[in-house]
């Protein structure tokens, strides 16, 4: 089965086309520039490359979210457009699953924490536990401040292996306490379009209409108009 | 595959012009980037089959407020423009103020129809020096002051004709001036276009200047007036005609030139 996935939640940007083998091909761009202007031509280089057309695609896969708002939305509208163009499923997997992929170089049992920086002092986070290779869920997604990260992973005797845009600010803060904390060299940081690949694998399929964006908070101008409305 | 990708609100631009660019991707077929003032202006096409440019085109809506000489089908250039607010902005503001439910434009029509627009006295638009660019911060302010200063000393406020007078004012700001550019520039054909097109005082005055000048004046239905697909995928047409595609690194954008 051949997964061409989208990954552009924070400043960097993927696409990777896998099979149950693994890895095929994948495009990675860390540089700033929009993923409005680089995401499909990427995807578009990577299957001409390959000599292989979206037809040929069996599932489309994306992050998304929680992460920036136009990143998430830039690539869940990509998607969708290939998606309802050509009719094939799709599958929207979490940010935060996704990168936790990245922690197949981490020991079996190790913790890792995903971390990305969702600005207004708080990480986007969920914490995994390796099993088998694979990464299995220890808590849902959520945005919270350092002292609550803190708080839950004060009790684990395990190397933590902490993974994603935010993960150097949060091993920062992570290392004026006595954890075991990992940080994830660099190539293996960001969150990628292999692992929204992997992560699709186990996730369910959905018709393009049922994917949505998943923000975890409210937009800037949502936030403004609650306050308006319902004061501070 | 057209798109609507500049001007407008970035985040809502993004979604439609990533859409669009993965769909004529995935489809194979050439991808048309359309400027969103051009498709106000292109709704007249469809209402107005025989229209063809040259033309004078007053562009009036929630974001814009233009007077542009549409020389062909593509080509086209603003002579004048407001300086601060948009024509439409000054109606949302004048809803809002008086606790109408957004969007507002029509709720103030409906209430001006049963109004005196003789009765409040409101600023018009004058730029020195630039006859055909306009403003209307003047006029919002005017209008929020009339409702702050009525609340205050406790009286009463006649909304019916602070609605009509205010329709006249912007009204009177933009109808003698489009009619004096069409003289200049010597077109005996004026079109209207945008959300604000859609307003009856300013159908009114236009329908009466045009006659008395000789003009043939054009304004889409109401249905054609605010944004719609429909005048995006006309304007493409247009656009494709004259080569102007683009590839998959088309970008939106909040503002661009027309
Ligand atoms: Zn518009």
């Amino acid at each position: 089965m051949l997964i061409l996935g989208f990954e552009s939640s924070a400043k960097s940007a993927s696409v990777a086309l896998c099979d149950e083998n693994g890895l095929i091909s994948q495009y990675f761009q860390n540089s700033g520039l929009t993923h409005s202007r680089t995401l499909l031509p990427m995807a578009e280089d990577m299957l001409k490359n390959l000599g292989l057309t979206i037809g040929d695609i069996d599932l489309i896969a994306v992050s998304c979210g929680p992460g920036s708002f136009t990143g998430v939305r830039i690539g869940v509208s990509v998607v969708k457009g290939l998606a309802w163009a050509c009719d094939k499923p799709v599958c929207g997997v979490s940010t935060l699953l996704a990168m936790a992929y990245n922690g197949v170089c981490a020991h079996e049992g190790s913790i890792i924490c995903c971390v990305m920086d969702a600005r207004r002092e708080q990480f986007y986070n969920a914490l995994f536990i390796m099993r088998d290779g694979i990464p299995v869920r220890l808590c849902e997604d959520r945005a919270i401040g350092a002292d609550k990260l803190v708080e839950d992973i004060k009790n684990i005797n395990k190397p933590i292996f902490i993974v994603g845009d935010g993960a150097s600010l949060c091993y920062n803060t992570l290392n004026n306490f006595e954890f075991r904390t990992v940080l994830a060299p660099e190539p293996m940081r960001y969150q990628t379009a292999w692992g929204v690949c992997m992560a699709a694998r186990r996730e369910p399929q959905q018709s393009v209409h049922e994917l949505l964006p998943v923000y975890l908070r409210l937009s800037q101008a949502e936030r403004e108009r609650q306050e308006r409305i319902f004061g501070k | 595959m057209a798109v609507s990708y500049a001007p407008g609100l970035i985040g809502a631009v993004l979604v439609g012009v990533n859409f669009a660019k993965s769909a004529a991707f995935a489809l194979g077929i050439p991808l048309i980037p359309v400027h969103h003032i051009k498709g106000h202006i292109a709704a007249n096409y469809i209402a107005f089959p025989e229209l063809e440019p040259p033309f004078l085109c007053l562009a009036i809506s929630g974001g814009n407020t233009m007077l542009v000489d549409v020389r062909t089908y593509t080509e086209m250039k603003i002579i004048g423009e407001t300086r601060d607010d948009a024509a439409g902005e000054c109606f949302e503001k004048t809803a809002r103020i008086l606790g109408m439910p957004y969007p507002g434009g029509k709720h103030v029509d409906a209430l001006a129809q049963k109004g005196d627009d003789q009765k409040y006295t409101l600023p018009h638009s004058l730029i020195e020096g630039s006859p055909y660019d306009m403003s209307f911060s003047g006029l919002k302010t005017a209008v929020v002051n009339l409702v702050h200063n009525a609340e205050q000393k406790g009286e009463a406020l006649d909304r019916e004709s602070l609605c009509a007078s205010f329709c006249r004012a912007v009204s009177e700001s933009l109808v003698p001036r489009t009619m004096a550019l069409a003289r200049e520039l010597g077109y005996k054909k004026i079109a209207v276009a945008g959300g604000v097109a859609a307003n009856s005082r300013i159908r009114k005055d236009f329908c009466t200047a045009a006659e008395k000048d000789g003009v043939t004046l054009y304004i889409p239905p109401l249905s054609l007036c605010g944004d719609n697909a429909a005048m995006i995928g006309c304007q493409g047409y247009y656009e494709y005609l004259a080569g102007n595609t683009a590839g998959s690194d088309l970008n939106a954008y909040a503002n661009m030139e027309l």
